[in-house]
């Protein structure tokens, strides 16, 4: 252990990155958990990585803001999808979820086979690294998290679902491009399934955040000392914080503290 | 309490004594460079490689002490080509250290020094992944190494002219013991001219070049991407009708589909290091060679 090899300005910027990440992914991981489709976050991000790789099929040379506008309108494409499917199959929207994610993908790989460049543009969309995070990467997904979460909190009492699908695509298509899938996955759920017994909601979705927090400080600490690679380090940080929530919430230790 | 002195003193010396002698940071993407650098500056630099032999050097997973070497650094040895493209221009954004940004004398591309194989000569997307810049794969022919020693050499003694006369010494010593190593590898690879393999993708021509070998076929043309079924029966009929003397994959690389080829023909596979730390036991630059050929003999005599 190397407490002296923590460098604040390097994983400074990832902390915030993942702040802002559960900005927004924790409110909708609970709404996600109560509707029940756990796999939307990756069916999302195929669709729109597969958006980019038609565009590229198609012979159009993008880069920079292009992709960006590519991958976000096929996200609400696909989002919007998801939202007539629940109208029309909701018993099975589930398990259409995740034959959508595969399918997404598997026309990647169909697209693909014509064109490899798309395959760069599918990965760098995919599998974001939290420690390649820049300050001025951030700026544009803050600007698009406060409109985001003031659509998600300002509208009177709770968005439909309509605005719920398509502010998911957006959230979800910059955030894995700054961390990757794999935090994507884990900042939606973890931190969700955590307090989903716990109410009222608003202290819910403040510890909520609290295990996020926490987690992703702790994850990037330890990270740094042992030299890990940072996002794997956070899931299992942000399953760890979640577990001693749920036990301190048991032994109710947590209850004669409050009171 | 005079023993108490001496050794107070001697850990003193060594705290203050061995970080000094440490005078470079120096960071490279593939190990081969790191083991060169080795070579050619010994304890004058402090060197670590962001990929080891096992990776594959196109992607690499950050972690915060590639991000802390990389804010040292005072030289970055890369391949260059393209090879690093997916991660390396991030690295050097990210930790803004002016030493390595492209253009510096901190910034060595090793492929500037070698005359490069595989450019193509149309530049079309749809020949797949295409290198604008040629083959990156330079380090499977030590004829490259030997002239990206010249030019490290004279990179080290321009950063740390304080140093300029060990690192010429090291590097004649280095280039002696070169020369004669490549001769000896050509005597045993004799026998290898005119072989013909398949490989798995094009990451062997300029060993091929080298060697005299002959691809006569590739097991997945574009990487990344499953061959297709067509591709497959083709490569199977051809190998039936006049098989290759070997099948070729680097030790970093899947072997599943070149031990499919195997099965199927019954040619031989060989695994090769590819690269300084690729098989256990393949430590050295000379040791990398020394194995290749070794494998290669051993399986085509």
């Amino acid at each position: 252990m190397d407490m002296s090899s923590i460098e604040f300005d390097i994983i400074g910027p990832a902390f915030l990155a993942g702040l802002l990440v559960l900005s927004t992914h924790v409110p909708l991981g609970r709404e996600v958990l109560r509707r029940g489709i756990i796999f939307i976050d990756l069916a999302i991000a195929q669709i729109a990585g597969l958006g980019v790789i038609a565009a590229y099929g198609m012979g159009w040379d993008v880069d920079g803001w292009q992709v960006q506008v590519i991958a976000a309108s096929s996200a609400v494409g696909g989002a919007l999808f998801l939202y007539w499917l629940e109208h029309h199959f909701h018993e099975s929207l589930e398990a259409l979820i995740g034959v959508i994610f595969i399918l997404a993908a598997s026309t990647g790989i169909l697209l693909l086979a014509n064109n490899p460049h798309g395959g760069e543009h599918l990965r760098e969309l995919l599998t974001g690294q939290i420690l390649w995070v820049d300050i001025h990467h951030l700026i544009p997904v803050i600007v698009l998290y406060t409109l985001l979460l003031m659509l998600w909190f300002g509208l009177r009492s709770k968005p439909g679902s309509l605005m719920f699908y398509i502010i998911f695509a957006l959230a979800v298509t910059a955030s894995v491009q700054l961390v990757g899938v794999y935090l994507v996955f884990s900042s939606l759920i973890i931190p969700a399934l955590a307090t989903q017994n716990i109410r009222p909601q608003a202290r819910a979705l403040a510890l909520a955040y609290l295990v996020g927090a926490v987690a992703y400080a702790l994850g990037l600490i330890v990270s740094s000392m042992y030299d890990l690679p940072s996002g794997a380090i956070i899931v299992w940080a942000l399953v760890v914080s979640a577990l001693f929530l749920k036990l301190l919430y048991r032994s109710r230790m947590f209850f004669a503290v409050n009171r | 309490m005079k023993t108490i002195y001496t050794r107070v003193l001697l850990v003193l010396t060594l705290f203050t004594a061995t970080p000094a002698l440490a005078v470079l940071n120096v960071l490279t993407c593939e190990p081969e460079w790191a083991a060169l650098t080795q070579e050619l500056a010994g304890d004058l630099v402090d060197v670590s490689s962001a990929t080891s032999g096992a990776q594959d050097p196109h992607h690499v997973q950050a972690r915060p002490s590639l991000l802390s070497k990389a804010r040292k650094a005072d030289l970055l040895i890369c391949t260059g080509a393209e090879l690093e493209v997916g991660w390396l221009p991030l690295l050097q954004h990210k930790t803004g250290n002016p030493k390595i940004q492209d253009g510096a004398e901190g910034y060595f591309m090793a492929s500037d020094e070698v005359s490069m194989l595989g450019i193509p000569v149309v530049l079309d997307r749809s020949q797949g992944d295409v290198h604008a810049m040629g083959n990156p794969h330079i380090q499977t022919d030590p004829n490259n190494i030997t002239d990206v020693a010249i030019a490290l050499n004279a990179r080290l003694q321009l950063i740390d002219p304080d140093n300029a006369e060990v690192y010429q010494q090291r590097y004649e010593d280095f280039s002696q013991r070169w020369k004669k190593a490549i001769k000896g590898w050509n005597q045993q690879a004799e026998k290898l001219r005119g072989k013909t393999i398949v490989v798995h993708h094009e990451s062997w021509v300029y060993m091929n070049d080298w060697l005299g070998l002959k691809e006569v076929a590739t097991l997945e043309p574009k990487p990344g991407i499953p061959p297709t079924a067509d591709h497959l029966s083709d490569l199977l009929q051809k190998m039936k009708q006049k098989p290759a003397d070997a099948i070729i994959y680097a030790a970093y690389q899947s072997s599943r589909s070149a031990h499919w080829l195997a099965e199927e023909t019954g040619i031989k596979v060989v695994e090769l290091p590819f690269t300084v730390g690729g098989i256990k036991g393949v430590d050295s630059l000379f040791e990398l060679y020394d194995e290749t050929i070794k494998r290669l003999v051993e399986a085509m005599q």
